[in-house]
């Protein structure tokens, strides 16, 4: 007798959120409990690695396998447990500072290598945990923090057009207010085999109570998801940052291939004697 | 000194020291390579170090070779033979190949004249025709010649010459060998002495290891059951890389080229949270960036090694050179209060039980361990007895059935805590950077903490490390205490103090991190005076010891900075002169 | 009123398990918003928060049970067939802040079990099949006790003063 929102309470710790009421993040840790529900994935098969932030705290409130790990490290911490231990299902959490900026040329990396991850950014646009900064994904003119009175004069990070020029075989774009199309992208995120990266537009209502605004803003993407770089190039460029939906997805080998033992160690230990 | 050759077979124990110098693809390492396996195959021990210029291909290069009938560990205070291939820009070698007047130079006209700084030393030099003998043969090659020349001076027979020849360039192809079988010929008849006979095969000869330290590394990674490794390349440390790759992937393990060191160390971190051990290597540059992430592997109780082989530093500083520099980072890197496990190899050989058992320790204390080795054992390859068998069992402690109430990091006596690994029903955790309770719950109250603290420190500080934490030989009121790669110098300084009727004993770390200041204390009981001896500026090892207060006599610092090796000859007229 | 079906609900297996999503997020989400509000020192509000989501736990059974005896399909969580982001009864996430007063949290669940009537009342309207019509309208009157329940609340909240909405303290950075 049960249902996927009954089945999904069975993957949350039990710890609460240290979250601001009203925080998006919560909508991402529902639909990520639902996701598992859903895909009826083990929970001690399921590891959730973050970084340092406000979405970083998420792992601790999933009843799975988790590493709360270092700013910016999230990305290199998942693909050392998921090439050691293909087995499990390994999602990655993390916000727009800790993955964009100084996790930046891991996300390059690892849109690159096309391993078989989940990563979901939670991007709300300012640097939460450390009192409102701008972030990567901060327009150039926002003037409402202390470390950038004048904005940071710098045009945004585009998350999603540098996944794809990275080599992302699966991007897409989700919104805490749209939880069923965040729920079914990451459904879709969890089963393609590869690299998928989930942008998920967050509002902080604590320091971007503006982003309320983006209920009304945010909107689905007319056409079709795209297996043609150059069309979901041109999407995203074309864009205004809010387009929802699966905006790309291929099929390419994941990284790395499994291979099998095939010597042992005495074997070597023969190549250093006559 | 001795003369070479009229005293074959048997070599005198202080070995022979031969270099060979030259540039421009001229194959002055080819040629230390084939000298070093003929004489394994003749049954003796050796060392071959290279140096460089800084271009990639076609610069000058020397090959420094020392061999001998007993375990060599160290280079000699000078070379008996210099072989100049060509002389250009052969004076950048100057201080590595120190001559003096016994010292034999084969120099051949033709190619130039030897330069002042080795021809000042007032060896001998020997002028023969390497050239003219290498144009005799199709494809000949002058060095061919030359390691027919220095191969006869220094004893060893042409046919295990040959054999080297074969083995070493085994895979240019027939016509390759066969020309420089034949100029090895040539050059073996220009020394003009009596010939020696073959050796009899003697099985010692057979069994012993040709090994470089990145490789011994390498295998003791291995043997400790590393399977996941992750690194960015890094001068010296990129050929354990290579090494590894292949192997590791052979055994069902996988090594990944991380984009940068942040990411290596942040890797290997991952994978051993998923239950496989885990390792890098990298170099003092290299390790400044991985610093924050060993902090995580200690603050989240996951255990990894990471070896460091040691450049010369500060910053850039001299990549392809040694130094024992990084005794300090190692130690006092991390932020916060982060204890962990700090090991050096004590020889070439030696990097394989030291690296392994740096891994067993990291998995059973469950921490991250550093190893220091450094590019005087990562590139040296040696002839060596096979390395030492580990004897202990220690294992990572794995939580398979947790109770209900499961407490990762629970306050145990011993201060390790059994971890589940994911996979394992009803264990989950969340591990973390941040401070935390038995739980793994972050907690920034002053209870959780101190005992967290206590726990790490603890479990550290209470296992017992049994025999391995030191070689300790000799007895005496002088006392010599070093560290990793210096410990070849020093242990051959003290045989020759010994040997002029100096009461000595020398205590060689292996474990530098934690420190055992009982047993150090005892290893010092009766000791008047005490040396620390290392390679580097500033007395990193002197400072710490005093730091632990365990030198309670007459102490001195014999410190000297890279590039160039501690030479035992300098040791021990340093130490006879202040005694 | 905005139409909150976005399509036909056809037998009562369906309808069930819609009610029971919608029962169990209902909970679930007053559930969270309790805590949020423990954890951000409302005890006022968490309290009234963790009322509801009794409330609506117990309603969740009451539909468990009548649930009893069908065999409930399988819905994904994006095919559920209302048209507001949430199931209509959830309350949502961005109108709560941590100095809310009982007040503005009356008036989120006034609103969010008006809306669950809302949407029982159109299932039962639209629908082809006369049980579901029944048993729709039937939940309809259940949640209208609530709504008259919650007004009855709201209307002793009238009076009271409510705490200004600012926080003098600047923010904190735990990290």
């Amino acid at each position: 007798m049960t249902t996927v929102a009954v089945k999904a309470k069975d993957y949350k710790s039990g710890i609460k959120p240290i979250w601001c009421p009203g925080c998006g993040h919560f909508a991402v840790l529902a639909a990520i409990t639902r996701a598992l529900a859903y895909l009826e994935r083990p929970k001690e098969q399921v590891a959730l690695i973050s970084g340092i932030g406000c979405s970083s705290r998420l792992p601790a409130y999933v009843d799975s396998y988790g590493f709360h790990g270092l700013h910016g490290r999230a990305l290199p911490l998942a693909t050392g447990l998921k090439v050691a231990r293909p087995d499990l299902t390994v999602l990655v959490a993390g916000g727009d500072g800790d993955g964009f900026s100084i996790g930046g040329n891991h996300f390059l990396h690892a849109c690159r290598r096309n391993i078989d991850l989940t990563y979901i950014a939670m991007d709300n646009r300012v640097y939460g945990m450390t009192k409102g900064q701008a972030s990567p994904t901060t327009a150039p003119d926002w003037s409402a923090s202390k470390m950038t009175p004048h904005g940071t004069g710098v045009r945004r990070f585009q998350p999603a057009a540098i996944a794809l020029s990275a080599g992302a075989t699966f991007i897409a774009r989700g919104y805490s207010g749209d939880p069923k199309g965040l729920s079914r992208m990451l459904v879709e995120a969890i089963r393609h085999p590869g690299f998928s990266f989930l942008h998920v537009l967050s509002p902080c209502l604590t320091f971007r109570p503006e982003q309320r605004a983006w209920k009304a803003e945010a909107h689905a993407f007319t056409e079709e998801t795209s297996d043609e770089p150059v069309e979901a190039a041109r999407r995203l460029h074309a864009d205004d940052g809010l387009g929802l939906g699966v905006v790309y997805a291929e099929r390419l080998p994941v990284w790395p291939p499994r291979h099998e033992s095939t010597a042992s160690l005495a074997m070597l230990e023969e190549e250093f004697s006559a | 000194m001795f003369s070479m050759n009229t005293d074959m077979p048997g070599m005198q124990t202080g070995g022979l020291s031969v270099a060979v110098t030259g540039s421009g693809g001229s194959g002055a390492v080819t040629a230390g390579l084939i000298l070093l396996e003929a004489a394994a195959k003749k049954g003796l021990y050796g060392l071959m170090m290279r140096s460089a210029g800084p271009q990639i291909r076609g610069g000058e290069s020397a090959s420094l070779l020392r061999f001998g009938d007993a375990p060599v560990a160290c280079m000699s205070d000078h070379f008996d033979l210099l072989v100049g291939l060509d002389w250009r820009n052969a004076g950048r070698f100057a201080q590595e190949i120190p001559l003096d007047a016994s010292s034999v130079i084969l120099a051949d006209p033709a190619v130039g004249s030897v330069p002042e700084s080795f021809s000042a030393s007032g060896a001998r030099v020997r002028e023969l025709a390497f050239k003219e003998r290498a144009a005799r043969v199709n494809g000949g090659r002058l060095n061919m010649v030359a390691v027919g020349t220095a191969g006869a001076l220094c004893g060893l027979p042409l046919e295990t010459i040959d054999a080297a020849v074969h083995k070493i360039l085994a895979d240019k192809g027939t016509v390759v060998v066969e020309s420089a079988i034949t100029c090895v010929a040539l050059g073996y008849e220009l020394a003009a002495l009596p010939k020696v006979p073959a050796p009899g095969a003697p099985e010692e000869s057979a069994a012993r290891w040709r090994i470089s330290g990145n490789e011994a590394c390498g295998l003791g990674a291995l043997r400790g059951g590393v399977r996941f490794v992750a690194a960015y390349p890094i001068t010296p440390a990129s050929d354990m890389l290579e090494w590894l790759a292949p192997r590791l992937e052979g055994l069902g393990g996988s090594l990944l080229q991380a984009e940068d060191e942040l990411a290596a160390i942040n890797m290997i971190v991952g994978a051993s949270y998923g239950g496989i051990p885990a390792l890098t290597a990298t170099s003092g540059p290299g390790l400044s960036l991985m610093l924050e992430g060993l902090g995580l592997a200690v603050a989240s109780e996951t255990p990894v090694v990471v070896v460091n082989v040691t450049r010369g530093g500060p910053s850039t500083g001299i990549p392809t050179k040694s130094e024992q520099s990084d005794l300090n980072i190692a130690l006092y890197g991390m932020h916060g209060e982060a204890p962990h496990l700090v090991l050096a190899p004590l020889d070439v050989r030696d990097c394989v039980l030291t690296t392994q058992w740096a891994v067993r320790l990291a998995e059973h204390l469950q921490t991250a361990a550093i190893v220091l080795s450094d590019q005087s054992l990562g590139q040296t390859r040696a002839v060596a007895d096979p390395p030492a068998e580990f004897e202990l069992s220690l294992q990572r402690l794995i939580e398979r059935s947790p109770a209900r109430d499961y407490r990762r990091y629970a306050a145990t006596e011993e201060g390790v805590s059994a971890m589940t690994i994911p996979g394992v029903a009803h264990g989950m955790y969340t591990a973390d950077g941040l401070e935390h309770d038995e739980r793994g719950i972050p907690s920034s109250l002053a209870a959780d903490h101190r005992r967290q603290l206590e726990k790490r420190q603890q479990k550290i500080d209470a296992f017992d490390y049994g025999a391995y934490w030191a070689e300790i030989r000799g007895d005496g009121d002088l006392c010599l205490i070093c560290w990793g790669s210096s410990s070849g110098a020093v242990f051959e300084a003290a045989n020759r103090l010994a040997a002029n009727g100096v009461a000595l004993r020398v205590i060689a770390l292996r474990l530098l991190a934690p420190l055992r200041c009982e047993a150090l204390r005892q290893a010092l009981a009766g000791a008047k005076q005490v040396w620390v001896v290392e390679q580097n500026h500033s007395g990193q090892l002197y400072h710490y010891l005093r730091a632990h207060d365990v030198l309670s006599v007459e102490t001195h610092s014999l410190a000297k900075p890279g590039p160039i090796p501690l030479r035992p000859g300098e040791i021990a007229k340093t130490v006879a002169e202040q005694r | 009123m905005t139409d909150l079906l976005s399509g036909d609900i056809c037998s009562v297996a369906e309808f069930l398990v819609h009610a029971l999503e919608m029962e169990t997020e209902s909970a679930e989400r007053y559930r969270e918003l309790a805590d949020n509000m423990e954890v951000h020192n409302n005890p006022e509000v968490a309290a009234l928060f963790r009322r509801l989501a009794v409330e609506g736990d117990a309603h969740a059974e009451q539909v468990k049970r009548r649930a009893g005896m069908y065999e409930l399909p399988d819905i994904a969580p994006w095919e559920f067939k209302w048209t507001s982001p949430d199931a209509p009864e959830s309350a949502a996430m961005d109108d709560v802040h941590y100095l809310m007063g009982r007040r503005q949290a009356l008036e989120l669940a006034l609103h969010n079990e008006i809306r669950g009537q809302q949407f029982y009342t159109q299932v039962s309207g639209r629908s082809l099949d006369a049980k579901v019509q029944r048993i729709a309208k039937e939940m309809a009157r259940e949640e209208g006790v609530h709504v008259s329940m919650l007004r009855e609340w709201l209307a002793r909240e009238a009076d009271k003063l409510q705490a200004p909405l600012e926080d003098l303290d600047p923010p904190n950075m735990p990290e």
